[in-house]
């Protein structure tokens, strides 16, 4: 039953009342959002009304396909465990348990809430600075290795990925000294110019 | 021997041909190269953001500790957390257990939304107070007063580029739960994948964007 399609089993009117239905209760959805978000005070008895309403014709819109389809038997969206073309023939690997995507799961919340922690306490900005990017840098390699899943795939493919990455940032910071050149134009209206060279250039 | 002959007897290898070098096929491997080139992106918008706020000796650190702080750290955690229950609906997905696959993809789009609703409000706190792209919120005017105005430059590009982000996926994750039953594991490991940068990038723009500018008055 699940895999049949609706087609089949629904007449044309059927299918059009549906739409219908489902149209008007997404219609009386967003009107209710939207008097929700005008609304400068929610909480008055006009606009939680309103909503109320709108909230209401929604559910009753909403209901009526979704009774009828119940009715005559018909589950669109159902979908059961057995295995289905599409995966018959995959060669699936997965490695990693749950405990160890709950420990790293930890790791994640527990390196944030030092994050935070970190921005509240007064020390100089290159401390800081560099204990926040490395700190980043360390979650970002958790979640790439554990759930993005690249620890347990070929070496070839880490190879091909993080040094591309690595060489393009670092090139991307190529003209960032030129941000201390730019602070020190703004603060003094003048660079400090380097030490004259030994000798004048000959023959000009 | 000749050089014809001789190539003919070097050993196979998997980069010959008939075989996946990186054994993940052409679509995963295609989504991890859009993953590289989208962080190349992300990196550059950062990294002009970090040039512009070095560059100039006034910068602003409006963020109060409630509710900027506390809405950002909380929304940190929901991604986290949904980046988790991605990874068991993908490993439901390998067993084969398609409803509870379901299930996790669902509770990951909520963690989603939940970011974005709350994203959404604290982007309109800041739009209340007045900040916009090249406008600095009036009151910031006495505690920064030479700041340079773009700071609602690269706070909306940079976190609204993200959203855009946080919000495909969302879209990209409900297509994946309802086609759950026709499509193979390989596309929910892909959108998996998906989900995982859009968490790493906010890694980064969490603390360079909110927590370099807490407000240590408020």
């Amino acid at each position: 039953m699940a895999n049949e399609n609706i087609r089949d089993l629904l007449k044309r009117s059927d299918m059009i009342l549906i739409g219908v239905c489902v149209l008007l209760a997404a219609g009386f959805l967003l009107l209710a959002g939207k008097s929700a978000a005008d609304a400068g005070n929610f909480l008055t008895i006009d606009s939680l009304f309103f909503t109320a309403v709108c909230l209401l014709l929604a559910l009753t819109f909403v209901a009526i396909p979704a009774l009828t389809l119940r009715e005559r038997g018909i589950h669109p969206l159902r979908v059961g465990d057995e295995v289905t073309p599409a995966r018959a023939n995959e060669h699936v690997h997965f490695e990693g348990s749950t405990r160890l995507f709950l420990y790293v799961l930890l790791g994640l919340l527990v390196l944030t809430l030092v994050e935070v922690f970190l921005a509240y306490i007064h020390v100089p900005l290159s401390i800081m600075l560099t204990l926040l990017i490395g700190l980043s840098l360390v979650k970002a390699a958790m979640i790439v290795a554990y759930f993005m899943h690249l620890r347990f795939e070929r070496m070839s493919l880490v190879l091909t990925l993080i040094p591309t990455l690595a060489v393009c940032i670092c090139l991307l910071f190529i003209v960032f000294p030129d941000s201390f050149r730019t602070r020190e134009i703004r603060a003094t209206g003048t660079v400090a110019q380097p030490p004259a060279q030994a000798a004048p250039s000959q023959g000009h | 021997m000749s050089t014809e002959a001789r190539i003919g007897r070097l050993p196979a290898t998997e980069w010959d041909g008939g075989a996946l070098p990186y054994r993940v096929g052409h679509r995963k491997l295609g989504m991890w190269l859009f993953i590289v080139s989208d962080a190349m992106t992300f990196s550059a918008m950062l990294i002009a953001y970090s040039y512009a706020r070095v560059s100039s000796d006034d910068w602003p650190t409006p963020f109060p500790f409630f509710p900027s702080i506390i809405f950002s750290t909380t929304m940190t955690l929901f991604l986290l957390a949904s980046s988790f229950t991605m990874v068991m609906a993908v490993k439901a997905s390998a067993h084969n257990r398609l409803r509870a696959a379901r299930r996790w993809i669902g509770a990951t789009m909520f963690g989603g939304l939940a970011f974005l609703v709350l994203h959404l409000i604290e982007w309109e706190h800041l739009i209340h107070d007045g900040l916009r792209p090249f406008r600095l919120a009036d009151k910031w005017a006495q505690d920064w007063p030479t700041a340079p105005p773009l700071f609602g430059a690269s706070f909306f590009a940079i976190t609204g580029l993200h959203m855009f982000h946080v919000l495909t996926g969302v879209l990209y994750l409900g297509y994946i739960a309802l086609r759950i039953g026709k499509t193979r594991h390989e596309d929910v490991e892909i959108s998996g994948l998906y989900w995982h940068f859009v968490d790493l990038v906010w890694m980064f723009v969490f603390p360079l964007i909110y927590l370099m500018s807490v407000d240590f008055k408020g």
